[in-house]
């Protein structure tokens, strides 16, 4: 796919949709506390 | 010969640059307005700002150089940069912002004093390192300026850095952060719509994505791999673990990155702004890495011929545009682009430079009686100062731009890291502690560094250089540390240290 190998997809794709789902966490889960 | 087109463009972002500088002078009345836009930027302004001062030359220019010399085994850049802003804002941001709203911090150096009883040591330590870091990542922003102008318009590499370097420093002396941040506001917003359009037609020019990743790995079967092994290799999967927390973590304790966090207005802003930051700066840092190896194709196929001067492939995106885009005109349009770019950088490296010298040493430890408009002009000279200085450093630059700020990170990593994360989540962390793992951290990272760049073989380094720097900034920390007493629990709670993000309420 794309010209490239399948490692290099599920590598690089697996990395960034990782992080986007703890991002999407950490903000599900902040609390507004006021100082 | 200068197209007039082309220039005129330039002039005219040149004077609205200088304008938000002229009009940000006025809300200027005291320090606090001055370093941290007197704590109010909101969502956008805030969010902008952290991916302004994290993106610079290395984005337009150097990302796309290094995709076009290492191909894809160089992604994971694009993966941890992006990614530095959102550990900056979870790990640092929130506890310290709460810290700093209470206390009244206006730098970073003001926490470490609180939180380490340190007002004078620490203090001085690291400011100085803060200010040998950044004037040593702004020489690459300058090269990167100097790039573009001596492309445009021919200009001799000397002349394009004098005049770069003499618009950043007008208006970053005259407006201090609200003009860096309003101008990152407007640089930004250039940035990401330019990128999103400039890219792919980079991209398309050499024949689109699929045709690009074929002729890459016919050219050489690991260009298209996520890493490479074997003798010579420099994107080795060890490597690439310390390159992605060099990125991530060192730009994240970057002083001009870390330092925007005591700016916000609020704290909820920092909900939803890593996850902001990550999307819109990753999507702009994948294109411009796409277009570097479109580079390959480009360059292969006789579409462009790359100058001979010793950083050649910093000059690839440009070089790409120049082959993709047929009207002079258009390259006014991305020229004035890539100066966003790396003026957002410059000018929040430069106030920082100007902030740590006035209030950090001259302020807190020369003149605790001096009056703020006092402080404010001291700030405004060491602005110019910087300029002038990272100007002369600027005048020889490395082979690759890229090389000379991951340099930069490099020593901030070492640094400044396990001091902020270890003052922040560990209270054993002692003032002792913290200096030794400073000291040693900046010693050891320009020692390593210095073996890495003359490509002196001691020892094998398969990591980047930094990390040994930071494992033995870390191995002091605990060392002395544990050898020395620990600090009040009074000190402690107030600076809300502890193994937790957000104390729960």
């Amino acid at each position: 796919m794309f010209g490239l190998p399948l490692l290099t997809i599920v590598a690089v794709g697996g990395a960034v949709l990782i992080i986007l789902i703890a991002l999407i966490l950490w903000g599900l889960n902040f609390k507004e506390i006021s100082a | 010969m200068i197209d007039p087109v082309a220039a005129g463009l330039v002039a005219l972002y040149c004077i609205v640059m200088l304008a938000i500088g002229v009009w940000a002078s006025k809300k200027i009345q005291n320090m606090s307005d001055y370093v941290v836009a007197g704590r109010s930027l909101d969502f956008w302004v805030f969010t902008m700002l952290m991916i302004g001062s994290v993106c610079s030359g290395m984005s337009l220019l150097g990302v796309s150089g290094l995709g076009f010399k290492f191909a894809w085994p160089t992604i994971w850049e694009q993966i941890a940069v992006p990614l530095s802003i959102a550990f900056c804002i979870i790990f640092f941001g929130v506890k310290m912002w709460t810290v700093a709203k209470k206390s009244g911090y206006i730098t970073v150096q003001d926490y470490l004093a609180h939180r380490y009883e340190s007002q004078q040591s620490l203090r001085a330590l690291s400011a100085v390192s803060g200010i040998v870091v950044s004037m040593i990542y702004l020489a690459g922003q300058y090269t990167a300026i100097s790039i573009v102008l001596m492309w445009l318009f021919g200009l001799p590499h000397w002349l394009a850095l004098l005049l770069g370097a003499a618009i950043v420093t007008v208006y970053t002396v005259i407006g201090g952060l609200y003009a860096v941040a309003w101008t990152t506001l407007v640089q930004g917003l250039m940035l990401i719509i330019g990128v999103v359009i400039m890219a792919p037609i980079v991209i398309m020019a050499a024949g689109g994505f699929e045709n690009i990743n074929q002729v890459m790995a016919s050219v050489n079967p690991t260009n298209v791999d996520p890493w490479v092994t074997g003798a010579g290799a420099v994107f080795t999967p060890t490597y690439i673990v310390s390159f992605f927390l060099l990125l991530t973590i060192g730009l994240a304790c970057a002083p001009h990155v870390i330092n925007n966090i005591l700016c916000v207005k609020d704290v909820k802003y920092f909900k939803w702004s890593p996850l902001i930051a990550f999307v819109v700066y990753g999507i702009v840092m994948f294109l411009l890495k796409f277009a570097g190896f479109a580079g390959i194709v480009l360059v292969k196929d006789g579409l462009v011929t790359l100058p001979d001067v010793k950083n050649a492939s910093d000059f690839i995106f440009v070089y790409g545009v120049q082959a993709a885009l047929p009207s002079i005109a258009l390259w006014g349009i991305f020229a004035v682009i890539v100066l966003a770019a790396v003026m957002s950088t410059t000018d929040r490296l430069m106030l920082t430079i100007g902030t740590y010298f006035s209030w950090d040493i001259y302020k807190k430890i020369l003149r605790p009686d001096a009056p703020e408009k006092k402080v404010i002009l001291v700030s405004q000279v060491s602005v110019l100062t910087a300029a002038v200085v990272t100007l002369l450093l600027a005048l020889n630059p490395p082979d690759m731009l890229v090389w000379l700020i991951w340099a930069g990170i490099g020593i901030m990593f070492a640094t400044f890291a396990v001091p902020l994360l270890a003052g922040l989540y560990w209270r054993r962390a002692t003032q002792q502690g913290a200096f030794s793992a400073m000291l040693l951290g900046l010693v050891a990272s320009l020692f390593f560094g210095g073996l890495s760049y003359f490509k002196i073989n001691i020892i094998p380094m398969p990591f980047h250089f930094s990390f040994y720097a930071f494992v033995i900034s870390v191995i002091a920390m605990i060392v002395v540390s544990y050898l020395t007493p620990p600090h009040s629990e009074k000190v402690l709670d107030e600076t809300l240290t502890g193994w937790y993000i957000q104390k729960q309420p």
